[in-house]
């Protein structure tokens, strides 16, 4: 019992760091249709960013907040310079992803050959802790589900009860039309890669504070976790993502403790294959959510 | 070529003929079986038809599970320290006789696999395949297995995966699954695109340039001191930016796909002007040569130019036979309480009706009345909630939408569907059923086995063009074509399937008159030759002039049926849709 509740309580902890870096990426995806394979060599980008601010002592929180800014600035212009060119040639959606890839590899070992391949450390593991009904969180860890629960509440609220939303939401559906429409779909754009990226860069750093140590390839790692909870909640929903981060996080924190560790990343794809399979619009049907926005 | 991944099958498979001495050629078989059949497997997860991006992700994520399971497991594959000592199948030799011996093995392995690939992209069955990768529901509605056909695709990628697998842990003697991950798929993706996807040659070219020149080639450059490992991590960027240089500037590749794939050899040039632009509006009733199953008696006054090729008496003998009288009038279509539910809403609600042998039956109706959904349910692509639907006699409610289509109840869509990558004859003779060069066989037998059948089929193709004045478009890419060449294109690629009843979806929307009247023309000569028609349509001119029998739809239901006067007569479809 003793280990359940453990291993519930590391993934919830596992799971607000996912769902923080899903809903950034479940953004990308849902507003820009690109599946951009990148996002996971941009947090370790953010991973490494803020270990260089760490070194200034700059406290650990708005370390935090710069790098957001840092990774948020770096994905519009990885967007403009890679992404928006091969969309105006009219590159296919594969090789769109292709080119994701690539530039994810191209970033890992730039980011090899600038720091090298050895692990490194934001020492944020002890401190003191704090129990809520038997789970034992660190304080950083209790800030980062903080972080990550205002950030989704704000993300939903943004995304329907703002114009810039209702415009974000149009572009994603149909970016002629929106721009036919009079929306400015370029900035629009723009800003959803500014968010979501910001969304990545906080999500690297959470991950780096809470993992004892990492190197060159702790985002791409990661990246099938935030791709299995996105799917799982529904692309574009924050909401969805914060569900599916937490059933990810404690679905592969439980097989670990009770099975082997081994198979904790298992248990993530298995969740992500059966949900492609059997609903793949996630748990939360865009449909049902569209319809009840309509109505608003 | 066609779903990304497979790859994956890759690192694991060849771990089944370790440790056991068979001959290397039973071992090399023993891996492609293994790795095409889990290629296979992998196949099956992207049987759901989602959308590609999914696809994508699946692929990935099933490539990344792979090698963690095989990490993780220690029984069979030792984990992630992997295998060792794997013996060299020949072991017998020394020294470079060893090594030159096994890459002259590799090389004869290398040929054989090539010659194969050849045959299998090269035919009509590449050409299948190439149709199914532009449009996969096109490829359902000319009654192709899509299914069958993405399993085959990767169980052969899958199999050619474990061979190169089996090949390497051969001569390195040893594996582990920490040697095929990421980045050494990237180095695959690299090489695919370099030399030029969809087209074998490329691949073959890219895979020389790409592992070769730029995975090998670093290793020759002197290390930076104090920094080992420096030069391939750099190597690996230089992969990354020439995968997106040659995405951004040459996406095609090196050697692009070819133009017009399997043009039989033999035939003529499709772009000779043999085929100079039919004069328009031709005043010819040309016997239709593709729904001919009853003999068409040619119009005696009909003035056949001669340059017109009759339809080949072989072409002829292959269509089944239908019994060529007392069938008029019969129907060959009986839809009976159809309904169709999208979440609350109730698009088909109790439609019955029912199209006649011979006929060309119209179905009207306001926006939204549920007309293309009843044709959806009708071709198969859209489940009935209940209902039945009934074609030749037989119930066919369930039965998938290619086995409709190859019984003969063939639609065309609202929205154009070229196999946009396929020139305008390719996309024609892709649609032709039972071909033999979509066989196993044909692999095998190369092509000798369907060079025959592919010329008559390409004949056929040819006075089809010729009908709808296309002749001159015959080797253009579809993609290129225009909004109404596209739409004669759909309906000439149905026809090939040799319907006997033809769906049609709104085929005169957006057409110029010219062309419109092209294809009523072509629709009564069709009638004339036996076909029947089903025809969504909201050009009531045409409507008129070409149906025998009206349905009208409005709100799901069937309002009225009768001929058009009577039609325009009536109060209630007046206010549902003449007027209103």
């Amino acid at each position: 019992m003793k280990l359940l509740i453990e291993a519930i309580g590391f993934g919830i902890a596992t799971g607000a760091v996912i769902a923080l870096g899903a809903v950034g990426f479940s953004v990308q995806f849902g507003i820009s249709n690109v599946l951009n394979i990148t996002y996971g060599s941009m947090m370790t980008l953010a991973a490494f960013v803020g270990y260089a601010f760490l070194q200034l002592n700059v406290n650990v929180w708005i370390v935090m907040a710069i790098t957001s800014a840092v990774i948020g600035v770096a994905s519009v212009v990885f967007n403009r310079i890679l992404l928006e060119p091969l969309k105006r040639r009219g590159t296919s959606f594969v090789g769109i992803i292709i080119a994701t890839v690539s530039a994810a590899i191209v970033l890992q070992y730039a980011i090899v050959v600038f720091v090298g391949a050895t692990a490194h450390s934001f020492g944020e593991q002890s401190g003191r802790t704090l129990t809520v009904l038997d789970l034992v969180f660190t304080t950083s860890q209790v800030i980062i589900i903080c972080t990550t629960v205002a950030l989704m509440v704000g993300f939903h609220l943004l995304l329907t009860r703002t114009k810039i939303g209702r415009a974000m939401r149009a572009t994603s559906t149909n970016r002629t039309v929106a721009r036919a429409c009079g929306i400015r779909t370029e900035r629009i754009i723009d800003f959803t890669w500014l968010l979501s990226g910001a969304m990545c860069g906080a999500a690297g750093v959470a991950l780096a504070i809470t993992t004892v140590s990492f190197d060159f390839t702790l985002g791409s790692t990661f990246l099938i976790y935030m791709i299995a909870a996105a799917v799982l909640g529904g692309i574009g929903q924050p909401y969805g993502a914060m569900v599916g981060g937490l059933v990810v996080g404690i679905a592969s924190q439980v097989a670990g403790a009770y099975w082997s560790p081994a198979y904790q990343d298992v248990i993530a794809f298995v969740i992500l294959i059966i949900m492609l399979l059997v609903r793949p619009r996630g748990l939360f049907s865009a449909g049902a959510v569209t319809r009840r926005l309509a109505n608003t | 070529m066609l779903t990304l991944g497979s790859s994956s099958a890759n690192g694991a498979f060849q771990s089944y003929i370790l440790g056991s001495r068979l001959p290397i050629v039973v071992a090399l078989l023993a891996a492609m079986v293994v790795s095409g059949v889990l290629g296979c497997v992998v196949g099956v997860t992207g049987l759901k038809r989602l959308r590609q991006d999914y696809q994508a992700m699946i692929m990935l994520v099933v490539s990344i599970m792979a090698t963690t399971v095989i990490g993780a497991d220690q029984a069979i594959v030792n984990g992630n320290a992997g295998l060792s000592l794997i013996p060299n199948p020949l072991a017998s030799l020394n020294g470079s006789a060893r090594s030159w011996g096994y890459v002259a093995l590799v090389a004869v392995v290398c040929v054989v696999a090539y010659a194969f690939l050849r045959r299998f992209t090269r035919g009509p069955l590449g050409r299948s395949l190439r149709a199914m990768r532009d449009d996969e529901d096109a490829a359902v509605a000319i009654g192709k297995n899509v299914v069958a056909m993405r399993l085959m695709v990767q169980g052969v990628g899958g199999a050619y995966a474990g061979l190169s697998g089996a090949l390497l842990a051969g001569f390195i003697g040893g594996w582990s699954p920490s040697s095929w991950q990421y980045v050494e798929t990237l180095a695959l993706l690299t090489a695919i695109i370099v030399g030029g996807i969809g087209n074998d040659g490329g691949v073959l070219l890219g895979t020389v340039i790409v592992p070769v020149l730029i995975l090998q080639g670093v290793q020759f450059l002197p290390q930076i001191s104090g920094h080992p490992g420096l030069v391939e991590d750099f190597g690996w960027m230089i992969l990354g930016l020439l995968t997106i240089a040659f995405i951004f500037v040459r996406s095609q590749g090196l050697v692009p796909e070819r133009r017009s794939g399997s043009r039989p050899p033999g035939s003529r040039d499709l772009d000779a002007p043999a085929f100079a632009p039919v004069p328009v509006p031709v005043p010819v009733p040309v016997p239709v040569p593709v729904p001919a199953r009853v003999p068409v008696p040619v119009p005696v006054a009909a003035p056949v130019p001669a340059r017109v090729p009759r339809v080949s008496a072989r072409v002829l003998d292959r269509t089944p036979p239908v019994p060529a009288e007392g069938v008029q009038g019969e129907d060959i279509l009986v839809v009976r309480d159809l309904v169709r539910n999208f979440g609350g809403v109730r698009a088909v609600d109790g439609a019955t009706f029912a199209v006649r042998r011979g006929s060309i039956t119209g179905l009207i109706g306001p926006n939204g009345a549920g007309k293309s959904t009843v044709l959806g349910i009708v071709s198969g692509f859209i489940p009935a909630s209940s209902g039945s639907v009934r074609f030749e006699g037989t119930e066919v409610t369930d039965v998938a939408a290619y086995r409709r289509a190859r019984r003969g109840l063939v639609r065309t869509f609202q929205l154009p569907h070229e196999f946009g990558r396929l020139t305008t004859i390719e996309n024609l003779l892709a649609a032709v059923p039972r071909q033999r060069g979509e066989t196993a066989m044909s692999v095998l037998a190369g092509t000798r086995y369907w060079r025959a059948q592919e010329r008559e089929l390409t004949e056929r193709a040819e006075q089809l063009l010729e009908m709808f004045a296309m002749g001159e478009k015959a080797g253009d890419l579809a993609r290129e074509l225009s909004g109404g060449q596209k739409r004669m294109l759909e309906v000439m690629r149905a026809l090939m399937v040799e319907p006997k009843l033809l769906l049609l979806d709104e085929p005169m929307a957006g057409l110029s008159p010219m062309l419109s009247e092209r294809l009523e023309r072509v629709c009564t000569e069709m009638r004339a030759g036996g076909l029947s028609i089903l025809f969504v349509e909201h050009e009531l001119g045409a409507v008129e002039r070409l149906c025998d029998h009206v349905v009208v739809m409005a709100q799901g239901k069937v309002l009225s049926q009768g001929s058009m006067a009577d039609l325009r007569a009536n109060k209630e479809v007046q206010d549902a849709y003449i007027v209103g």
